[in-house]
């Protein structure tokens, strides 16, 4: 399996060849300019002129491109409404693509920090990327605004320059509980996650409040994750539980093909399925069509709900884009008007002045409803029940009612 | 013989420049003439290599010496590749697992016992070394494909493990890992440049045994195995202890660039050791010149360029940028980038061979 | 005893479907491995192009001569890539270079692929008549499914019929044996071996539209399917038709069957069955007679 044995290869070749080579992508790290022995002046210059420098770190490759797409397309949206200001300075936009995993996303979320000197980030699907970033945000005094994200673990204990304007796992799934161990009036329901963090975070949250209103679990499963394709064993077991309901965690390609199945197998006709909204939410939702009927989700938007507010940005966003906007955009949307705020009242916008400044953000006028931030950084802001319903010959998640917590 | 390279493999013939190697190489071997220069020469160059590589927190910013400092580990897990595919012929994709390994071990170490970096490599290496003798007394009863695959289902493995295994933070990686000192009670090392040092350190003693054990008996062997175990069966020699021994090495060095992965980036996730990591870690290798070391060590470097520099200029391009390099690499540098030079050299010197 | 069967037969015939599912993407690799001796890491890409030939022509409802019409272009487009990596792969011999040639294209071709279809998960229909449900032992069960085993089942037992029964399979097992031979008596042996890399390709083109219904199509499905394309022929036997049929009915049945009674262990069966069955039979269950790989 080999080129060259190692002896000759090496001898007749360590040469100019590789010195140049070296030389050559080393110069081009030169370029970069600078010197790494002192403490870095992190976080943005605080100066009042010119624009401020804000990094997007939102997943244009792999899996997530999708979510980063809408994400991208919110923060834009919000952009595009306030002239190009926030806070009534010009704004620079930094991307960087998160990709897949940590692996990508740390070091290019680094980046902006270190190299671009940005003075707040807006973005990060992935939680694993998110924790892999906090202590470079902390140590910077950078505030970074989560866009997605969903771990419990990033914002708990708080930290001044950690916020989030998603969600948490648990808070979704922890919302739908007691709501549907009273629909389901002592029947037993049966637990489905994806077998990561946020699947056991999310079923964990929904546990909690389902059996402390008085519900059945019927069994439970932890699929997998990324690598399920095929549910119909598991479904079997639903089946012989004697479940009348399931609640399952599922984002992406697998709420795809597990909502299907679901509907394929014959399921979806007297076992009610809930989840968290994710499960139906944008894209996800498109390609399930008519499988994911009368599926009913918890989550804190949809583009559907009946609100002055909201009809609004759906129309801006629908005559921007040309599609509805998804949780994802408003997520981002919501993150542009968070930093509007706060720079409007920081003293400097470098990193340490706009943390300062969003402690005293104060309500969020959003299309999901009004919120602000909790004293974890997390937005307190409503849930709701949804169900996907045919509204004039499209698919969509009506709004059945705001969830009591 | 399910997956000797065409090389190895008579039947399969029609690689010219194969064949041209295999005939040629005896009196290569022997052609002494050349010897000072090509003594003084990789001397020379070593030095100037090593000094701007040492030289390089003095005028890089903290955003580039980390990359630089990333290269750096993962050149070392490439080594480590290279080691097991390049010299001794066993091409791998289980070397993350070992990566892993050392990762987790010295974060773990650094969060629960001490931030003193020497202990955490040392544990690193050791839990590194421990796992691949056990993984490897099984793993290299086999060869060429089957081994590749046996080692590809133990980096698999390994990831799932650390993907459901809560003490070391499941799916969402490991994180709050303490920035690593030299002496007890010592600073921590939180600038960028001064971490960079001590990942270098840990390369270059790295480099510098898989150098040795390619000089020693051991690393004779291993060229042995590569280049046809067979013979060594039939002269008596048996190649288990050779294979193990190498694989317990590579994984022991694999190990240590764990170790200072982490001791960068103080953070590790199992999307670190996943399948990609893998694919171009032993891509790496190929892309560098299998079998060279330092070869290997260049295509890790472009890679990590490629994949997390270059494509910061166009988002969302790094996957396509890097299938570009492969492909042109492969019309371009048949014998890899440490087989560039040589390459004219031969093409020139073929009437006085 | 009859009452697991009771519980699990539905599950076995549902391991079988996925195994249909997995021959079909998975015996092109094999093939192509087998006869040119090019590990072809581009072949997961293929049938993602496949799954997205699906997407372009049947959009959202598809009448059986539609999805015959999209059948023959998969088909079509994976013929003429994998003669494009036929002729690509013609002067690279090594191993690892072929790996690093034919990941290279799947990356580029990756990339290629979300900027045409974008990111989002698309699905494919089944075609009309074939998109209902059968009940089986009183559960529901996606006619889709059954019919994928019979359609595997044709594809392998022609696929058998030609490399056994005709002048060209006959050519195509000579090649392998002993190509320097099959040269000497006249026979362009790079013809035969393109031909084989381009029925391998459309195979995996075939097999990832067949399978979208169930899989659908989106980024990074290329890396899964490559992923269990591998298993499924080492596990089999690389660059055997019956290794790769053996395999896939292994591999179908852990995913299904071995989910079912180890759930707590679903992410360790593929690849721990894997290492299991090299370590114990390095060259497949069921390896090649054939060839001197």
């Amino acid at each position: 399996m080999s080129a060259l044995p190692a002896g000759r290869g090496a001898r007749r070749t360590r040469g100019l060849a590789p010195t140049a080579l070296a030389a050559a992508s080393l110069l081009m790290l030169a370029a970069c300019g600078g010197g790494s022995l002192s403490e870095g002046g992190g976080g943005g210059e605080g100066d009042d002129s010119g624009p401020v420098k804000i990094g997007l770190a939102l997943p244009l490759s792999g899996v997530y491109s999708s979510l980063g797409e809408d994400m991208e397309q919110g923060f834009q949206l919000y952009l595009d409404e306030n002239e190009d200001q926030l806070g009534g300075r010009d704004i620079e936009i930094i991307s960087a693509d998160e990709g897949e995993t940590p692996q990508t996303g740390v070091p290019a979320t680094t980046k902006l920090v270190t190299q671009d000197q940005v003075s707040a980030v807006v973005g990060i699907v992935n939680s694993a990327t998110a924790l892999g970033l906090k202590d470079t945000f902390v140590q910077s005094e950078v505030p970074l605004i989560i866009a997605n994200a969903g771990a419990d673990d990033l914002t708990t204990p708080p930290s001044p320059y950690i916020w989030r304007t998603s969600f948490t796992n648990g808070q979704v799934g922890e919302a739908l509980g007691a709501a549907v161990a009273e629909e389901l009036g002592g029947d037993p329901i049966y637990l489905m996650a994806a077998d990561y963090a946020a699947g056991h975070e999310s079923v964990d949250g929904f546990r909690e409040s389902f059996t402390a209103a008085g519900g059945k679990i019927a069994g439970e499963a932890f699929t997998p994750f990324g690598t399920t394709s095929d549910w119909q064993p598991y479904l079997n077991k639903v089946r012989s539980s004697g479940a009348k309901a399931v609640y399952v965690f599922y984002a992406g390609a697998e709420a795809v093909n597990f909502v299907k199945q679901y509907d394929a197998f014959g399921l979806g006709d007297n076992i009610q399925l809930y989840g968290a909204g994710f499960l139906t939410e944008g894209g996800a939702l498109d390609a399930q069509g008519k499988s994911a009927l009368g599926v009913r989700t918890s989550l804190h938007y949809s583009n559907l709900l009946d609100s002055e507010r909201n009809a609004q940005f759906v129309e801006a966003y629908e005559a921007a884009y040309n599609e509805p906007p998804t949780v994802y955009a408003v997520q981002a949307y919501d993150a542009a008007a968070v930093l509007d705020q706060a720079i409007e009242s920081a003293e400097s916008t470098d990193g340490a002045g706009l943390a300062e400044a969003l402690e005293g953000v104060g309500e969020i006028d959003s299309p999901r409803g009004t919120w602000s931030f909790d004293e974890n950084h997390n937005p307190d802001q409503p849930y709701y029940q949804r169900e996907v319903q045919e509204v004039d010959g499209v698919l969509g998640n009506a709004v059945l009612g705001e969830l009591e917590q | 013989m399910e997956a000797r390279t065409v090389r190895d493999d008579p039947d399969a013939g029609a690689d010219v420049d194969g064949e041209d190697t295999k005939t040629r190489d005896p009196d290569r071997d022997r052609g002494w003439s050349s010897r000072s220069r090509h003594v003084v020469l990789p001397r020379v160059a070593l030095g100037v290599v090593l000094l701007v590589l040492a030289s390089l927190p003095l005028f890089l910013a903290p955003y580039p010496i980390g990359l630089a400092g990333r290269m750096l580990a993962f050149a070392l897990l490439v080594i480590s590749v290279d080691l097991l595919t390049g010299v001794t012929g066993m091409p791998t994709l289980g070397q993350v697992a070992y990566f892993g390994t050392g990762a987790y071990t010295a974060g773990l170490v650094g969060i629960h016992i001490t931030d003193n970096g020497f202990v955490q490599v040392a544990a690193g290496v050791g839990a590194a070394a421990v796992l691949a003798l056990f993984t490897g007394a099984i793993a290299v009863r086999t060869s060429g494909i089957v081994f590749l695959m046996v080692t590809l289902a133990i980096g698999e493995l390994v990831h799932q493990v650390a993907d459901s295994l809560s003490v070391v933070g499941a799916s969402n990686g490991l994180a709050g890992i303490p920035a690593v000192t030299l002496v007890p009670g010592g600073e921590p090392l939180l600038l960028a440049g001064y971490v960079y040092w001590w990942v270098l350190g840990v390369f270059l003693v790295g480099l510098l045994v898989a150098y040795l054990v390619l000089k020693s008996p051991l690393g004779r062997s291993m060229r042995g195995v590569r280049d046809g175990e067979q013979r060594l069966h039939a002269i008596g020699q048996h190649t288990y202890p050779v294979k193990l021994a190498a694989y317990v090495v590579a994984g022991g060095i694999a190990g240590a660039a764990g170790t200072a992965w982490v001791a960068q980036t103080r953070f590790f996730s199992p999307g670190d050791l996943g399948f990609d990591v893998a694919a171009f870690a032993l891509l790496s290798v190929v892309l560098g010149g299998a079998g060279t070391l330092w070869g290997p060590a260049i295509g890790a470097a472009v890679v990590v360029l490629v994949r997390d520099w270059l494509s910061a200029y166009v988002d969302g391009k790094g996957a396509l940028m890097l299938g570009v390099l492969f492909v042109v690499a492969v019309y371009t540098l048949p014998r890899g980038i440490a087989g560039a030079r040589w390459r004219r050299r031969s093409a020139t010197g073929r009437d006085t061979a | 005893m009859l009452s697991w069967l009771d519980a699990n037969a539905l599950t076995m015939i549902n391991g079988v479907a996925l195994a249909a599912v997995l021959f079909l993407i998975a015996v092109g690799l094999s093939l192509i491995f087998g006869t040119m001796n090019v590990l072809n890491l581009a072949h997961g890409a293929v049938s993602l192009t496949g799954a997205y030939i699906g997407v372009a022509l049947l959009d959202g409802s598809a009448t059986m001569p539609n999805f015959i019409v999209a059948v023959l272009a998969a088909a079509a487009v994976g013929l003429v890539i994998g003669g494009v990596l036929a002729v690509m792969t013609s002067s690279v011999k090594d191993h690892l270079r072929q790996a690093l040639l034919t990941l290279g294209v799947a990356l580029i071709a990756g990339d290629v692929l979300r900027e045409i279809f974008g990111a989002d998960v698309e699905s494919v229909p089944a075609p009309a008549g074939l998109d209902g449900a059968v009940s089986i032992l009183g559960r529901q069960y996606p006619l889709y499914r059954l019919s994928i085993i019979a359609v595997s089942a044709v594809i392998a037992i022609l696929l058998y019929l030609v490399l056994e029964r005709t002048r060209v399979g006959a050519m195509v097992r000579a090649t392998v044996a002993d190509r320097a031979m099959v040269e000497a008596i006249g026979i362009r042996t790079n013809l035969v071996l393109g031909g084989v890399f381009g029925v391998g390709a459309a195979l995996a083109s075939i097999g990832g539209l067949l399978a979208a219904p169930i899989l659908g199509a989106q980024p990074g499905l290329d890396d899964t399917v490559l992923l269990l394309g591998l298993v499924v022929v080492v596990v089999g036997g690389l660059g055997s038709l019956k290794g790769a049929l053996v395999g896939a009915l292994l591999v179908g049945q852990l995913q299904t069957l071995g989910v079912a009674m180890l759930s707590e262990y679903a992410s360790f069966l593929l690849f721990g069955a894997m290492a299991l069955v090299l370590l114990t039979r390095p060259r497949g269950l069921l390896p090649a007679k054939t060839g001197a790989h």
